[in-house]
């Protein structure tokens, strides 16, 4: 019997050792994690990742953003009223868009935070882990340059936030404090980032100074700003940068791989998983009721103020590149596409911003999920930043006349048939006429391409161009609400540290 | 789907088998009959055990007590016993008639109830169980023996998740819900087993529902939602007894929605806007909808000797549901052996398998905009005006009008979505008699369940013509390791107190894994999910594993005192890895007395009352819904894309939770037991209260964290209720027996503290509806409340019209200025109806009238609302519409509540409130069992014909297409505020059954 008593109790103690200890296979916690300089990369991409989010550049930022200047209008005036009051000036501080990318312009900088002190623990070569970790200091440095200027006083958080106390009351830091973090962050990566890396998505030596002389010009500091600029256009081939030859082909997704003008792309290819890889742009841009694509009518969210269509020289390229005049409509099943006037797509009767819908590579249903690689910043922009800057120090180069007339010398390039207009910058322009000539380039070169409400904001010329002579006439515009957004209520009802909201809101 | 060919083939094998079977049996010498009965009444004891002294040989008796038993030795003496009476022994002598009376055993006259870690005697029970037997779990065809619970325990509430979908998983809640986010299940142990699904009705021979915190707290950090202890079938010593049934149903949609045909649509579109007809007039109910078809087999054999017993059994369910390319099957297998290996040594084992294919329509969408609209939504959303094709043969669709969706007919016909699932469980146990006062048993459980999820979406219908087709499998692999070791101690220590000592250990491991692979892109739709290296463009891939540990010790503790005073006491530990770090274990108390008045002096011979018992009990329970990991620091991989190609990304996703808890109920319960007439009328109330604390919530972070939200515990929750049951022998005579069961309990549910005590508004419409909040949290009102503006009726002409972002027009909605500040807007939103009822009830009723028996059961629930959903969209103007908008607004028809014709937003109120309340004839079922004499002719010892409806009849004023419907319940939150809603559902549907059951 003494046999069966064994047997039966065996069962009793056979089982009793564990310490319930969690031993998680195929999750990984923060303390496991950075053994080697690809754990390091990996925590780096998760701030880039988080960029290419349906919450910031794939929709919810970008089409704020874009929305916001007097280039871009809301078409179908029945979308998403959130967007609408963005494009009017009725924002609140339950903006929907806000309420979506505020918190996500934080996981991107939580991510760069975390691989910013994993790489204190990351196993290597010290030169290794601080050109992998210097990605994330850029990463943080250009979301916290959004923010700073969508916001202007902001919380900044640069640690890892480990208990929710450490934030909970955090107050706001002052933006001109920001700017300077955001400086350090970016001459860190300036030094530390390899001079050509092997994707325009993974940010270089190059791209760094490209953001310190948005940042300079940004902040009026225009020595700092032509000088950051200079350097990038001296360093030009060693950073593998210059200008594509057809315009076009900047706004190509298929092309995007073989540009050498983006510092900094965001890069889509067509999957998603959820929120992540997922964009609209194409889909909100492009016109409703408009057959021409496999993957459907656009959604005619954002279409360009119609004065901005009327007003650009027909006989500029990148006017052909920027707009589509014409819709195509199936005429009955099976039937042939036939061309209609844009003004056939009775819910936004006008001419459609082209950059984004015309060639997103494979696209999901109606052009979202696309395969565009973003570009947050162009080499042109660096050039016109360098000639803005010189003009504000020395006006009347022709250093200045030079960088502005490289971008023209290229908008002449008409598909391959070399035009004769955008003609050169006449010489010896007095330094205001120099400056409001380069202002307008930039919003002709960058239409659509999310610079413009900020060259309104740093100039402050709100009331001139919402004015009723404006591009897009805001009646509402105030010059001492609407430079800024609210941050969301909700964040401010959380964390009363973060009161008072800014002014107007 | 499923051929009635698989079907036929099954029942040939079993009737081959029997009849092989029979043969065996057959080959027996001398038959002798008899009839068993009571003393008290001589009515027969159905059940009651016949066998022969010192043999395996023996059976039981039938329903009106009679048995048959072969008997080959001479000498022979026939034993007879049944639970509650005393055991006679007879000589048999020449006799070949051997009829009994016997008699009730005082001690025991109770029956044995299934408790947590063993079983105990009804008289002694301290404790709220409820008890099901296996004669209502099998009244009817169910696939689930869930489902048959549904009207049979005062408590316990069991709702269908998709109304009569097959396969569609059932809700229970015992004593309403005692969570928000946490789920809100009842543990399920079958024979022991922690944590499994239920076996067949045909296989349980019994299901307990422990209630109570004194009942439950042996199962601790898992007992705040109720146990449901099963039981299944074991043979009983004596000659085999082999039983056959089959039934087949007819199953039809229980009611239609009245929609408008497509003269009327076209009329009623072209009163507010331009509609050209499409020429056709299609009824798309009419087109999904079919007759449906379930039939349900079962073979089973049992029996044994003293020292070894078997039972053994398969089934065979196969239905065809009531809408088009729906339906499941399911084969099941038990055995169930034990053995006495010698005086103080038991082993037993219970096998289960079981194996479904669930054939599955899209229903109860949830965002149901472009292309993704379910087959019942869009058999009422789509315009009756279009046929199913358009003339180049490809599916009509809703388009230019509103969301542009499949006709039903091609979402129903063309979209593949098939589950198989796979269970297996082996559990042993051994059980040594130390001595005879102690007892060890150890059990050890294997259990396993896998499925696998294939879904394709053509290229035919709108989600899947641009991307040609995309096709997904989706695994999960569950597996559960147990092993449960106690000790019972009971001995009489002192004179009349005997006291029984629980004490053991369990640990049990759970491991979970799925993966999930997907492509799109085919070039054509044949392959079907099965076929995903040829899509084009791949899907991002996905697996998953993890792992639980649980690690108890629990005691219990009764002393009963002359059988007239009760004590309990029961206390379990938990400790689970899932639990955080500071909080790892969990002690769960309770405790019970327990007065057998009826057992006193001034009592014990009062001819009136035969049993009367009070009890009162107190204690804690836990929900443990904290997730695998979840308290950890995490990082997750995410999808990034870096140069056009795809690159490792992390992101971290949840902070350390070092503090965070279990849910905690603590529950006061106050019972009483009375007897009336020898227990002719038994009858049990309860009242209760139970208050849960510590309720996981996910707390907003502040978005600088990186982090969303995280699970804390905050708020608390109260439910409060009675409960009434009464069992009654009212008609006892020779050939004629009436007796009636009926239950009926009240629950109240109230929210007692939120995080910050702010209202919480919850979103439960469906996503195309673009609509806001739907229902709220709020300190002081039940979960669920319905939360919107309180319909006004119509604006007439002339009338004065708020100022707000509202209708303006003569005949549009108008609705109340609820704070009275003179505007509409979001502020004058306010609670419009509450889901959950004043009382649930079942009533069932029992009649036999010689070999005739006679089942009426009823069921409903009173009290309760419903948000429409349906009737909210079907009201909305981009869509078909239900008949009401016949009677709507114009400037001649002013006496009316229905808006004007209109295309309008949608938005929640209380025009869509409706009262849930019904009654329901749930089953009616006509039995003839054929005369023993003639059955004992050829072989068998039962024959029974039955004819049975369910759902025959319903009374309620419930407008939607039934008061059982539901939407969207299936996750733990989800299932415990998304009450009272209805979207788009399944039909609930009405049974013709026509059965037979042999017995061998």
């Amino acid at each position: 019997m003494k046999k069966y008593i064994t047997f039966l109790l065996l069962g009793v103690f056979a089982f009793s050792c564990s310490d319930l200890e969690e031993k998680p296979v195929g999750i990984i916690g923060p303390g496991n994690f950075f053994n080697n300089t690809n754990d390091l990369q990996a925590a780096v991409n998760g701030a880039f990742a988080n960029i290419a989010h349906n919450n910031y550049w794939g929709r919810e930022f970008t089409i704020a953003l874009m929305l916001r200047d007097d280039m871009a209008d809301i078409g179908d005036r029945t979308t998403q009223a959130a967007r609408i009051d963005v494009n009017d000036m009725t924002m609140n501080d339950t903006n929907a868009l806000v309420a979506n990318f505020w918190p996500q312009s934080y996981i991107i900088i939580t991510a760069a935070n975390q691989a910013i002190e994993g790489a204190k623990k990351t196993p290597g070569d010290p030169e290794k882990v601080n050109a992998i970790v210097a990605q994330a200091y850029f990463a943080r440095a250009f979301t916290y340059y959004h923010l700073v200027r969508i916001f202007g006083d902001i919380p900044y958080v640069d640690f890892v936030v480990s208990d929710v106390s450490q934030v909970n009351s955090l107050g706001k830091t002052k933006e001109a404090d920001v700017y300077l973090k955001i400086i350090a962050d970016l001459e860190f990566a300036k030094q530390w980032l390899e001079d050509k890396p092997k994707a325009k998505a993974v940010p270089g030596k190059g791209t760094a100074a490209g953001y310190l002389a948005s940042v300079y010009l940004t902040l009026g500091n225009y020595q700092k700003a032509y000088d950051e600029a200079k350097y990038v256009i001296t360093n030009e081939t060693k950073f593998g940068l210059g200008l594509d030859a057809d315009f076009q082909d900047l706004f190509n997704a298929t092309k995007a791989a073989s540009l050498k003008e983006p510092m900094f792309t965001i890069d889509f290819n067509n999957l998603n998983s959820g929120n992540y890889g997922q964009d609209y742009t194409a889909f909100f841009t492009g016109s409703l009721k408009d057959d021409s694509y496999n993957y459907g009518q656009g959604f005619s969210v954002a279409v360009p103020s119609l004065k901005v269509f009327n007003t650009w020289d027909q006989r500029d390229y990148r006017r052909a590149v920027s707009f589509d005049t014409i819709i195509r409509k199936k005429t009955g099943p099976g039937g042939s596409l036939q061309v209609y006037p844009s003004s056939d797509n009775e819910k936004a009767p006008r001419p459609h911003i082209a950059k984004y819908y015309r060639f997103p590579g494979k696209a999901g249903a109606n052009g979202r999920t696309s395969e565009h690689n973003y570009i947050t910043m162009r080499y042109a922009e660096v050039l016109l930043t360098a000639a803005e800057a010189l003009n504000e120090i020395n006006p009347g180069t022709t250093e200045a006349d030079g960088y502005v007339n490289r971008v023209r010398a290229r908008a002449r390039n008409k598909a391959g048939k070399m035009v004769s207009f955008p003609a050169n910058v006449a010489p010896g322009l007095s330094k205001n006429d120099f400056k409001k000539m380069v202002i307008d380039e930039r919003r002709l070169e960058f239409a659509f391409e999310y610079i413009r409400w900020y060259d309104i904001k740093r100039l402050k010329n709100g009331p001139e161009v919402f004015g009723p002579d404006g591009l897009e006439p805001h009646a509402n515009f105030n010059p001492a609400k609407d430079y800024l957004f609210p941050l969301p209520g909700t964040e401010l009802a959380i964390n009363p540290n973060l009161q008072p909201n800014n002014p107007g809101y | 789907m499923f051929t009635n060919f698989k079907n036929k083939s099954l029942k040939w094998y079993f009737l081959v088998l029997f009849v092989l079977v029979n043969i065996v049996v057959n080959a027996q010498d001398k038959k002798v009959t008899g009839r068993i009965t009571s003393s008290d009444d001589l009515l027969g004891l159905p059940g009651a055990n016949v066998y022969i002294k010192g043999s395996s040989v023996g059976s039981s008796a039938d329903m009106d007590g009679n048995y048959t038993v072969i008997v080959s030795e001479k000498n022979a003496v026939l034993v007879f016993n049944f639970i509650g009476y005393k055991t006679v022994e007879i000589p048999l002598g020449n006799k070949t008639v051997v009829n009994v009376s016997l008699k009730p055993d005082t001690k025991a006259l109770d029956e044995v109830i299934v408790v947590g870690y063993g079983t105990r005697k009804k008289s002694d029970i301290t404790g709220s169980v409820s008890s099901v037997t296996a004669k209502e779990l099998t009244a009817y065809p169910l696939l689930s023996a869930e489902q048959a619970l549904q009207g049979r325990a005062a408590g316990v509430s069991v709702q269908s998740n998709n109304g009569g979908e097959p396969g569609s998983p059932v809700k229970i809640r015992v004593r309403g819900g005692t969570s928000i986010n946490a789920s809100g299940d009842a543990l399920i142990v079958v024979d022991g087993f922690a944590g499994v699904s239920m076996p067949q009705p045909q296989d349980i021979a019994s299901i307990e529902i422990l209630k109570d915190a004194s009942a439950t707290a042996i199962y601790g950090s898992r007992g705040s939602n109720g146990v449901i202890m099963v039981t299944t079938k074991k043979g009983k010593p004596g000659k085999p007894v082999i039983e056959f049934s089959n039934s087949t149903s007819i199953q039809s949609v229980n009611n239609k929605l009245d929609l408008l045909d497509a003269d009327q649509f076209v009329a009623y579109r072209k009163s507010f806007t331009t509609h050209t007809s499409a020429g056709a007039n299609t009824d798309w109910q009419d087109v999904i909808y079919r007759e449906g078809m379930l039939s349900n087999t079962s073979l089973s054999f049992s029996g044994g000797s003293e020292a070894i017993k078997y039972y053994v059994s398969g089934n065979y369910f196969n239905q065809n549901g009531v809408v088009i390319n729906s339906g499941i099957e399911k084969y099941t297998i038990v055995s169930n052996l034990e053995a006495d290996l010698t005086d103080k040594l038991k082993v037993g084992l219970n096998l289960f398998q079981s194996k479904q294919n669930k054939d599955g329509i899209v229903s109860q969408t949830g965002a149901g905009g472009t292309g993704a609209a379910g087959v019942i939504a869009s058999a009422y959303r789509f315009m009756p005006d279009k046929g199913i094709y358009n003339e180049d043969g490809t599916y009509t669709t809703t388009a230019p009008i509103g969301d542009n969706i499949d006709n039903p007919y091609a979402t129903a016909m063309e979209n593949i979505l098939e589950t198989v699932s796979f269970v297996n469980r082996s559990n042993f146990f051994a059980q040594y008699k130390i001595t005879n006062d102690l007892d060890f048993k150890t059990t050890l459980g294997l259990s396993d369940s896998n499925s696998e999820t294939g879904r394709y979406i053509p290229s035919t219908l709108i989600a899947g013509k641009n991307i040609k087709g995309e096709a997904s499998v989706n695994n999960s692999r569950n597996s559960s390791f147990l092993t449960e070791n106690y000790l019972t101690y009971k001995k009489e220590i002192i004179e009349k107190g005997v006291l029984t000592v629980l004490g053991g250990y369990s640990y049990q491991k759970n491991k979970n894994q799925s993966s999930y692979a997907a492509a799109r892109g085919f070039l054509t739709d044949t392959n079907s999910y099965h076929n995903l290296g040829a899509g084009t463009v791949f899907m991002k891939p996905n697996s998953s594993l993890s792992e639980t540990e649980l690690i108890s010790a629990f005691g219990r503790l009764n002393f009963d005192y002359d059988d007239r005073y009760l004590v309990t006491f029961t206390a379990r530990r938990d400790g689970s890895s899932s639990f955080s770090k500071n909080y790892k274990y969990g002690t769960f108390p309770s405790g019970a007395i327990g007065w057998n008045v009826s057992k006193e002096g001034f009592l014990i011979d009062n001819k009136t009352i035969s049993n009367l018992k009070l009890r009162a009990s107190y204690g804690a329970t836990g929900n443990p819904s904290i997730g695998a990991y979840s308290t950890l620091s995490r990082f997750s991989e995410i999808y990034d894309v870096s140069g056009d190609v795809i690159v490792n990304a992390v992101q971290l996703t949840s902070l350390d939770n070092p503090n965070l808890k279990w849910e905690t109920s603590y529950q006061q319960d106050y019972g009483i037991d009375l007897g009336l007439f020898e227990n002719r009328i038994s009858l049990t109330a309860d009242y209760y209260i139970t208050n849960t604390k510590d309720l996981l919530f996910n707390r907003p972070l502040p978005g600088v964290s990186g982090i969303g939200s995280q699970l804390q515990n905050v708020g608390e929750l109260e439910n409060k209720g009675w409960e009434l049951g009464i069992n009654s022998k009212n008609f006892t005579g020779a050939d004629f027996t009436w007796s009636t069961n009926f239950n009926i309990s009240s629950n109240k549910n109230k929210v007692l503290k939120l995080a910050d005590n702010k209202d919480l508004l919850i979103n439960s419409t469906p996503g195309h509806f673009l609509a806001t909040d739907s229902q709220i949290l709020r300190v002081g009102e039940p979960v669920g409340s319905f939360f919107g503006f309180v319909y006004d009726g119509v604006i007439q002409q002339g009338e004065t019209v708020l100022p707000g972002n509202f209708e303006t027009i003569a005949g549009g909605e108008k609705f109340k200025d609820v704070n009275g500040d003179g505007k509409l807007d979001s502020q004058d939103k306010t609670i419009i109806g509450n889901p959950n009822p004043d009382f649930i009830f079942g009533l069932n009723n029992d009649f036999t009238y010689k070999n005739i028996d006679l089942n009426i059961f009823f069921q409903g629930s009173q009290g309760n609302q419903i948000l429409n959903y349906t009737l909210m969209e079907l009201a909305s103007g981009n869509n078909n519409a239900t008949t009401e908008v016949l009677d709507a607004w114009t400037p001649t028809n002013t006496d009316t509540n229905v808006p004007v014709n209109a295309a309008r937003t949608k938005r929640v109120t209380s025009r869509f409130v409706y009262d849930g309340s019904y009654i329901r004839l749930k089953n009616i079922s006509l039995g003839y069992s054929l005369d023993e004499n003639i059955v004992s002719k050829i072989g068998l010892s039962k024959v029974r014909f039955y004819i049975s409806a369910q759902n025959l009849w319903t009374i309620t004023d419930y407008p939607g297409s039934d008061p059982e419907g539901n939407y969207l319940n299936d996750t733990n939150a989800r299932s415990n505020t998304n009450l009272g809603l209805e979207y788009g559902g399944y039909p609930n549907v009405r049974t013709f059954t026509f059965g037979f059951n042999l017995k061998f």
